[in-house]
């Protein structure tokens, strides 16, 4: 099976590491996008340190939106494990991602076993759903249905801060649905939790959320459980935290690191033509390279799970898939920390981290990289 | 290879070897002089000290509130110079990297993350195996767990809390236990906001005092060699002072170790109840054999706090600066993360003297250690400024004079003379920390140990020189010269490695099934996980 190409000639791995290289070296403004696991993601850095890239998750902006909330502002949260032991109420904030609905439907099927709440005389978690009626939730056990708290077609932000004005007694201009369910809900609860991710709800809204979670904690408890959108994103996120000091969206043009995350918003580079070199490494998501346009004659390295070279691609080096071709860690939004794989369908396939370190063997250096 | 570190002043307290003299190296342990041996690499030490590599037992330096802390202040921690040729990454402000970079300028060898959550074992190793040079290890939380809380109110036996313990610490790979106000967080759940040592937890009826009698108990029981590390209740408030006091009697005869005892030393004397009960904690230290503490010294400055301590962070989040925060409700502990300024103030003043104190009226250098508790009480960075406040009166007066007087008119610290001797340095910071987790290869210059070795360059300020050593030997490779790294190595995680008992294996199995719908796998993590050669380093437990 081919594993590399240069253009749509295939390669030893090697050359087409050795070619990667000499792009990076003579790259003026590379980028990278990844989606990758933690090892690939901390050699992909040490090779951004290098090379002087900058780097973004493939889909940065909501990723992005969920280290806002921590950069920005702080947040309560709650581990998942004491979600499922301790919630008794469950509120699901805007259109959670399909990767987390599994546990939705799971918090929908069990009940908490700890602190004894009231609820349980009912055997089930009270379970609400902030949103819009067109907002679809994960399908919960026993056909049952979340309880809708929406103020028509408002949007998620404008939703949690009327659901925030009504819980402190004020006036709102159109009152949310359900609203007393959720207050006599809430008033017996012992420990509401509220679902979120950054996916499908504007940074503003995860910052309500977090205001309505402060006030819910002068008198009782109450936290959120974080979601995210994407776990490659999230583990990438944590690992650049450690390794540079600032989560993804880091860039190393200055030789340091500089966070800024409008400025190495890697798409937004990418479409403004500031890239000369794009490095994307993907075992999931193939995705053809967009049309060159004259702005845009941005080189393309692909480190992807394929059996053909990427169309318009400069390089492409087939690579695995983390937890599938080779062991791997992981984020794992179902224990809110990292997690050891094994790989399911061992390969041959190198894995992302292999790779880049392969590549990084070729860029001139004065020491070795550190991982 | 063979290396002598010539005529410079060994401090070696443990062999009693103090005065000039030389000092050998043989590949990555130290050796006696060999007979007419010729040295292949000499080390000109005139003019120097020479001590082994310092340690370090409590310095949050790696896993998910650490992290979470980095995450959330992104504009405390930008980077300005390019990076250094042979470090990469070492440039990158508060990062994995610069950690071990700037630990081993000073000389420190081996640190100690004291609080990793078990859950996130595998998170706070990766970080720990991205420190380079230096040794690490950690101490996994207990005490507010679930399954042990429920073994203690079902009375569970002492053996099965013990197979309990040895699995986490096993299975975590950590070098010893740590209980953080102990009861707290799981009653932090169930919305009780104050938590003292005679309190007791909803839903287990389970008092604060009886969780850490109860892990006291297991840890000895088992041959850890770190005592029980306790994170007290109440810390930061004013009267902590008294459950500092209760603590330490609750000790028993058993070894016990208080972390970061002037966060307690807080007294309710004075117009604003706030004054120094030091002197009074101090005492009972002198007096109370089997207990050691550490100081978790305040420093001036911005920092953050961190701090698996959940109910205390979320009371200080009002006096955030800047104003931002993350409170975690975790599997156990959780946590909390809290920015914070110490200012010239009258609390801030109040703080820093009554951490001094401490220093200063505990007798004994090896039950006393050297921590500022970084990043809560200030970053590591401070240490070389805090050496030379123990090391100089004169030093202290000078600070003195700038701090208001209403706070040091609370405070003995104008009226102690003490100043610690390099002696007295090189014991609390190197033999003693070793002897206190059962690290018999480090802490002190003799045959046999590894070359974690430090010299020291003579100057007026003792700060300048302790904060840049002349040479750093880790396992005798040369990593720092004229207070610069030369090249990065990667040192181990020290661990323990009791053996599992089968039936608590299965038992928690069932447990995790049960009551988090999750196999055990999903915590359980082989070496191979942190990519890197010999991620760990064993440490026996005592028999
Ligand atoms: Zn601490």
């Amino acid at each position: 099976m081919a594993v590399a190409w240069i253009g749509n000639r295939e390669t030893l791995v090697e050359r087409a590491a050795a070619h990667a290289a000499a792009l990076l070296g003579s790259s003026r403004c590379p980028v990278f996008s990844l989606d990758t696991d933690i090892h690939g993601t901390r050699a992909a850095i040490a090779l951004a340190e290098r090379v002087g890239a900058a780097y973004d998750h493939v889909d940065g902006a909501v990723v992005s939106r969920e280290t806002a909330l921590f950069t920005d502002k702080g947040a309560m949260t709650v581990a998942p494990g004491e979600t499922r032991r301790r919630a008794d109420v469950v509120v699901i904030v805007g259109e959670l991602p399909q990767i987390h609905h599994e546990f939705v439907g799971e918090l929908s099927a069990t009940v908490p076993d700890l602190s004894a709440p009231d609820l349980s005389a009912k055997n089930q978690r009270e379970i609400f759903l902030v949103g819009s009626n067109g907002t679809s939730a994960p399908p919960l056990s026993n056909g049952r249905t979340a309880t809708l708290l929406s103020c028509g077609e408002a949007s998620l932000g404008a939703t949690l801060a009327a659901l925030r004005a009504q819980w402190k007694g004020r006036q709102t201009s159109q009152p949310v649905s359900n609203f007393d369910d959720f207050t006599k809900a809430l008033e017996a609860a012992h420990f509401p939790v509220f679902l979120f991710s950054g996916d499908a709800t504007e940074g503003l809204a995860l910052e309500m959320l977090q205001g309505l979670i402060t006030d819910l904690n002068r008198k009782s408890r109450a936290s959120g459980l974080h979601l995210p959108a994407s776990e490659n994103g999230w583990g990438s996120a944590l690992a650049s935290t450690w390794m540079t000091g600032f989560p993804l969206r880091t860039g190393f043009a200055r030789g340091f690191p500089e966070f800024d995350p409008w400025r190495y918003d890697v798409a937004r580079m990418i479409a403004a033509g500031e890239a000369d070199l794009h490095l994307r490494i993907s075992s999931s998501i193939v995705q053809p390279q967009k049309k060159q346009t004259r702005k845009n004659r941005m080189a393309l390295i692909a480190l992807a799970k394929t059996q053909e070279p990427i169309a318009g691609a400069a390089v492409t080096i087939a690579i695995g898939e983390a937890g599938v071709d080779h062991e791997a860690v992981v984020y794992s939004g179902r224990t809110g920390s990292l997690r050891s794989i094994d790989a399911r369908a061992a390969s041959e396939l190198p894995s992302a981290a292999t790779v880049i370190r392969l590549v990084a063997s070729h860029v001139s250096a004065e020491a070795a990289l550190p991982c | 290879m063979l290396t002598k570190i010539a005529g410079g002043d060994i401090i070696d307290p443990v062999n009693g070897r103090l005065g000039k003299g030389d000092l050998w190296i043989r590949d990555d342990k130290i050796v006696a002089a060999p007979a007419g041996g010729a040295a292949e690499r000499t080390i000109d030490a005139a003019g120097c000290i020479v001590m082994a590599g310092a340690i370090d037992i409590h310095s949050h330096i790696g896993g998910g509130n650490v992290n979470t802390a980095r995450l959330l202040l992104p504009e405390q921690h930008a980077a300005h110079q390019a990076r250094p040729a042979t470090t990469p990454l070492s440039n990158a402000g508060w990062s994995t990297f610069q950690t071990g970079c700037l630990y081993a300028k000073m000389g420190f060898t081996t640190v100690v993350e004291p609080a990793m959550s078990p859950g996130a074992a595998l998170h706070t190793h990766l970080e720990l195996a991205d420190i380079p040079i230096i040794d690490k290890a950690t101490l996994a939380i207990l005490g507010n767990d679930d399954f042990l809380l429920s073994m203690i109110r079902d009375d569970a036996s002492s053996q099965m809390i013990e197979d309990y313990v040895a699995w986490t610490v096993a299975s975590t790979r950590a070098l010893g236990v740590k209980v953080i106000n102990a009861g707290a967080a799981a009653a932090f759940k169930e919305n009780v906001r104050t938590f003292s040592l005679d309190d007791v937890v909803p839903s287990y009826g389970v008092s604060s005092r009886k969780i850490v009698k109860t892990l006291q108990a297991a840890v000895d029981s088992l041959g850890v060699p770190h005592p029980l590390h306790v994170h007290c209740n109440n810390l930061g408030s004013p009267g902590s002072a008294d459950t500092a006091a209760a603590t330490i009697a609750a000790a028993e005869g058993l070894p016990l170790h208080l972390a970061h005892l002037q966060f307690y030393g807080y007294g309710t004397e004075g117009k604003r109840r706030f004054s120094s009960a030091a002197a009074r904690l101090a005492e009972l230290v002198n007096a109370t054999p089997e207990v050691t503490i550490d100081i978790g010294q305040v420093m001036f400055g911005q920092t953050v706090t961190v701090s698996s301590d959940v109910m205390r962070q979320f009371s200080a989040r009002g006096s955030a600066q800047p104003k931002k925060s993350v409170i975690h409700d975790g599997d156990g502990n959780g946590g909390g993360v809290v920015p914070y300024s110490y200012g010239k103030d009258f609390y801030g003043t109040m703080q820093w003297a009554i951490g001094l104190e401490l220093f200063l009226l505990i007798d004994d250098p090896w039950r006393v250690f050297f921590t500022t508790d970084h990043p809560n009480g200030a970053p590591f960075t401070a240490y070389p400024a805090l050496f030379e406040l123990l090391m100089s009166r004169e030093a202290r007066t000078e600070m003195i004079a700038g701090l208001p007087k209403s706070a040091m008119a609370l405070s003995t610290l104008a009226a102690v003379d003490r100043e610690y001797t390099f002696e007295e340095i090189a014991i609390m910071t190197r033999a003693a920390p070793a002897k206190l987790l059962g690290l018999s290869d480090r802490g002190h210059l003799g045959a046999g140990a590894i070359a974690d070795i430090a010299v020291y360059r003579r100057n007026w300020s003792i700060a300048k020189m302790l904060g840049q050593a002349a040479y750093v030997f880790k396992d005798g490779d040369l990593v720092v010269q004229d207070g610069e790294i030369t090249h990065y190595r990667w040192g181990k995680a020290l661990r323990l490695n009791p053996s599992p008992d089968k039936a608590m294996v299965r038992r928690l199995e069932d447990y995790h099934q049960q009551r988090y719908g999750l196999s055990l796998d999903w915590f359980n993590f082989p070496d191979s996980a942190i990519a890197r050669e010999q991620p760990f380093g064993e440490v026996a437990c005592r028999t």
